[in-house]
């Protein structure tokens, strides 16, 4: 009962708590990729350890001890005739670990195939409005604003006319390969899980810094990709003229704080995470995964001992 | 060379576009053949369904069909990008970046990085 007490209060804890916690000290944004790990992981981690503090409160310990076969058979009699084995207990934890899952299913199933069908749809009036250039690797829109975005699952990078004015040949050969690096590393299913998780969830305070510090972090891992084959300074201006170029009625009230950061950081070396700093984030990330899992499943272990190895322990 | 209806739509849409007037099947039918050997009612086909996908607009003339553009290409585009910006809310479906609105300042500050960054470093 202790351990599920310690779970369903870390859970509580890191819901409130750990988007402070994780977006301290800026050490994200010199290694985006793995920052990106940290709140995925943070996200597991709270979303286990509310799970399995149900489980733990409803399923004894000395059911597990008797091993896992044990555990399958209890699971397998309780599936056939409810109310002959278990406690309601073990039904109630059983069914709301259940709904968790479904949730998230569901909710995983309407955003990702939401999206693919917002995408075909885009992916088919681009065929009507744009113009592939081969040369570039892109479609071509005739639009006086600059934008440069990408379609994942399309594959399809995107420039308009007004970009293409802007910007000198090497910026756009930049930006398109920022564009490149969204498509390549998959990175829409890597913001999907953001979503999901505030679909599913609404109103947790971790799993919507999650979404948008992934979203921030995204563009962050693309530029890094893309400096490694273009100078920093043409992505850092192409930056600047495409962030300065759009008509204000036309955009969305979301601060420039991004945009200066991503310009600073094109602008300075970079930094990366040393290899303590780098041994530790990767630790943290271990341990926010496994941490609940191995908590929950302590008292089993320790009872599994007990159970098997009293002639050991006797000797 | 044989093309995919959705090519055709768009290659359709294009004369539509460049018309700006109304044009029965049998107009741009003649004017796609001076390029490609294409049968009326493929042209009819791709014309209806673009119709149906609300693309299109036509009205009945003594016996056939007058279409005609609903709306322009810089209309169309213009949409799209509203759309598109629009839904940097539901960031996977695009990726659209740049979309942060700036305030003068901001932009002030943007420039003026660009400006003190060393030249010398500018070729690296």
């Amino acid at each position: 009962m202790i351990i599920a007490a310690v779970l369903a209060l870390y859970a509580l804890f890191g819901v409130v708590a750990l988007p402070r916690l994780l977006a301290r000290g800026g050490w994200a944004d010199r290694a985006p990729r793995l920052g990106i790990a940290m709140w995925h992981a943070a996200c597991a981690s709270v979303l286990t350890s509310a799970v399995l503090a149900v489980l733990v409160a409803a399923i004894p310990a000395s059911v597990v001890g008797h091993g896992l076969a044990d555990l399958f058979e209890a699971c397998a009699a309780l599936l056939s005739d409810a109310t002959a084995v278990s406690p309601a207990g073990v039904l109630i934890a059983l069914s709301s670990a259940g709904l968790v899952a479904g949730r998230l299913a569901y909710c995983a199933a309407a955003v990702l195939l939401k999206a693919r069908r917002e995408r075909r749809e885009h992916s088919a009036m681009l065929g009507l409005l744009g113009r592939h250039d081969s040369t570039l690797g892109a479609v071509v829109l005739d639009h006086t604003e600059p934008i440069a975005y990408c379609l994942p699952g399309e594959g399809r990078t995107v420039i308009t006319t007004g970009a293409l004015r802007s910007l000198p040949p090497e910026e756009v050969a930049a930006v398109l390969a920022h564009e490149q690096a969204h498509l390549h590393g998959r990175h829409h299913l890597v913001v999907a899980v953001g979503e999901i998780l505030c679909r599913a969830f609404p109103r947790v305070p971790l799993f919507q810094r999650a979404r948008s510090e992934i979203a921030r972090l995204i563009e962050l891992q693309a530029d890094d990709v893309a400096a490694r084959r273009h100078a920093r300074i043409h992505i850092a201006s192409a930056l600047v003229r495409l962030a300065t170029g759009r008509v204000p009625a036309f955009s969305l009230g979301m601060g420039g704080e991004n945009a200066l950061t991503r310009v600073r950081r094109m602008l300075g070396p970079e930094i990366p995470l040393n290899r303590h700093e780098r041994l530790t984030t990767v630790a943290a990330v271990g341990l926010l995964i496994a941490g609940p899992v191995a908590l929950a499943l302590t008292p089993g272990v320790s009872a599994f001992l007990t159970h098997h190895c009293h002639d050991l322990l006797a000797l | 060379m044989l093309r995919g209806l959705g090519d055709l739509e768009s290659v359709v849409m294009d004369r539509m576009w460049s018309y700006r007037r109304p044009a029965s099947v049998r107009d741009v039918l003649e004017d796609l053949r001076q390029e490609r050997q294409i049968a009326y009612t493929t042209v009819m086909t791709v014309m209806d369904n673009l119709h149906k996908k609300g693309l299109l607009r036509r009205e009945q003339v003594s016996r056939a069909y007058l279409y005609e553009a609903t709306a322009s290409k810089e209309a169309y585009t213009a949409e799209l990008m509203r759309s598109t910006l629009a839904n940097g809310g539901n960031r996977a479906a695009t990726l659209v970046h740049f979309l942060e609105r700036l305030t003068p300042e901001e932009a002030e500050a943007l420039e003026a990085a660009l400006q003190v960054y060393p030249p010398r470093g500018r070729s690296s």
